[in-house]
């Protein structure tokens, strides 16, 4: 006989799940780091809540509702972390059928239930090694199985969603543009970046921290770029910038997208509009990966790489304050959450 | 004759091509692997090592911020772990490379 007392801890998880409060109003940013996510609220700025995670993350998106976040670590690890509760709520492994993948590249499909990955696969038979065609794939968030997929060319290595998830471009050494509408998926364009010289490091786009903008910087040997991507449209805004290179791992936009922020080993303004570079100054704590802004435009967020979160006043580009982080990180994402 | 690219200069490079005398080819790559690809999209390295006169030069500053970055997706394996093959808990045991270097246990 099923006693009472023994269903209050599962009715008590099921009431709390249904009635977990949103995030608090406000810009929140998300230390992305190795075993743990560090959520820092961008009032205050100050660490609000920790969020174990295995393994080392890298690259997330977010749900429309923005209620949960999806985060990978391990290149084949995909976590759905609850962001009113800031914990990980389940976890799925793409490397589940006989092959090991590594994942470079991720987003959500729009039906809730699937995200893209670009996959590398390998496993063994018979005692000898095979390696698997890369491809881009679809694949359940729950299980991590494959549904379907399409043969790219190796070295895909960053994907993002355009037109409601009608289409996924994918970032290697051209660009290829994957039509997901039919039963099949197929590339439906391609577009040259190798003929063209471009080198580019896809790894941080801000597409949801800037509104549905992906920015990347790209370099050639004569000159520093930088490529927006409208998800919403699929347009490309390549926009080449006048003068000597700042060397950046990534860019964000200012909320009047009138300019970006670029970090390495110096925080650089970019004039989106005259094509050209503002101020610099050399980043204190060393070199960050990461680059986020607030909603109002005042203040600057850079990290990653090291253990350390560096608050920039936005128009001096004086470092504020110094966050020390539990771990190094692999970037720092930003929320808005509405009253 | 193939020429001879790289020449033995002390002994230990002498005593490897010891070694491998009269070795004969016993295999061959299948395919061309490029799991993972290099530093970015087109070129191996990546701009870490940038070209600026000025500090800091060249690559990223302090090494340890660009460790886990590196390690993550195997870049310069020969000098860091290989974090997805060989040590792909690499982060649970130095989380911080600044702070917990000192628990590394790779070999």
């Amino acid at each position: 006989m099923i006693r009472l007392h023994s269903l209050l801890p599962a009715l008590a998880a099921v009431l709390c799940v249904a009635a977990a409060p949103p995030a608090a109003a406000g810009d929140r940013y998300y230390h992305l780091g190795y075993g743990v996510i560090q959520v820092i609220d961008g009032d205050t700025d100050t660490i609000v809540a920790d969020i174990p995670i295995k393994g080392a993350t890298r690259e997330a998106d977010v749900t429309p509702d923005r209620k949960f976040m999806y985060v990978t670590t391990n290149r084949h690890l995909v976590h759905k972390v609850d962001l009113a509760r800031n914990r990980v709520v389940s976890t799925a492994d793409v490397s589940n059928d006989g092959w090991d993948r590594v994942m470079f590249g991720f987003v959500l499909a729009q039906d809730g239930r699937t995200g893209y990955g670009g996959f590398m696969s390998r496993r063994t038979q018979n005692g000898e090694a095979v390696v698997g065609k890369p491809v881009v794939a679809q694949f359940e968030l729950d299980t991590g199985k494959i549904v379907r997929s399409v043969e790219v060319p190796w070295g895909v290595a960053h994907l993002v969603g355009v037109r409601d998830g009608k289409e996924i471009l994918a970032f290697g050494q051209d660009l290829y543009k994957i039509d997901t509408t039919g039963a099949d998926m197929r590339i439906v364009a391609t577009i040259p970046m190798f003929d063209r010289g471009v080198n580019m490091l896809p790894f941080w786009d801000y597409a949801f921290d800037n509104g549905g903008i992906a920015s990347m910087p790209y370099y050639t040997p004569t000159y520093m770029g930088v490529m927006l991507v409208d998800q919403r449209t699929g347009a490309i805004d390549d926009i080449v910038l006048k003068g000597e290179p700042a060397m950046a791992y990534s860019v964000v936009l200012a909320p009047d997208r009138k300019q970006a922020y670029a970090v390495m080993d110096d925080l650089t303004v970019i004039d989106l509009v005259n094509k050209t570079y503002g101020a610099s100054v050399p980043l204190g704590e060393g070199t960050s990966y990461g680059v986020n802004v607030s909603s109002d435009g005042k203040k600057i967020y850079v990290g990653g790489g090291g253990s350390t979160l560096t608050v920039f006043d936005a128009r001096t580009l004086k470092p504020i304050k110094v966050l020390q982080m539990t771990s190094d990180g692999m970037d720092v994402r930003k929320i808005r959450f509405q009253k | 004759m193939k020429k001879k690219l790289i020449e033995a200069l002390n002994e230990k490079a002498k005593a490897i091509e010891r070694l491998a005398d009269g070795e004969q080819r016993s295999a061959e790559a299948q395919a061309e692997l490029r799991m993972p690809q290099g530093c970015t999209t087109i070129f191996d390295t990546g701009w870490e090592t940038n070209p600026r006169p000025t500090y800091p030069v060249g690559n990223c500053q302090a090494s340890a911020r660009d460790f886990h970055g590196c390690v993550g997706d195997c870049w310069w394996p020969a000098q860091m772990p290989d974090g997805l093959t060989n040590h792909r808990d690499f982060d649970e045991q130095c989380p911080n490379v600044a702070r917990d270097w000192r628990k590394l246990k790779y070999d």
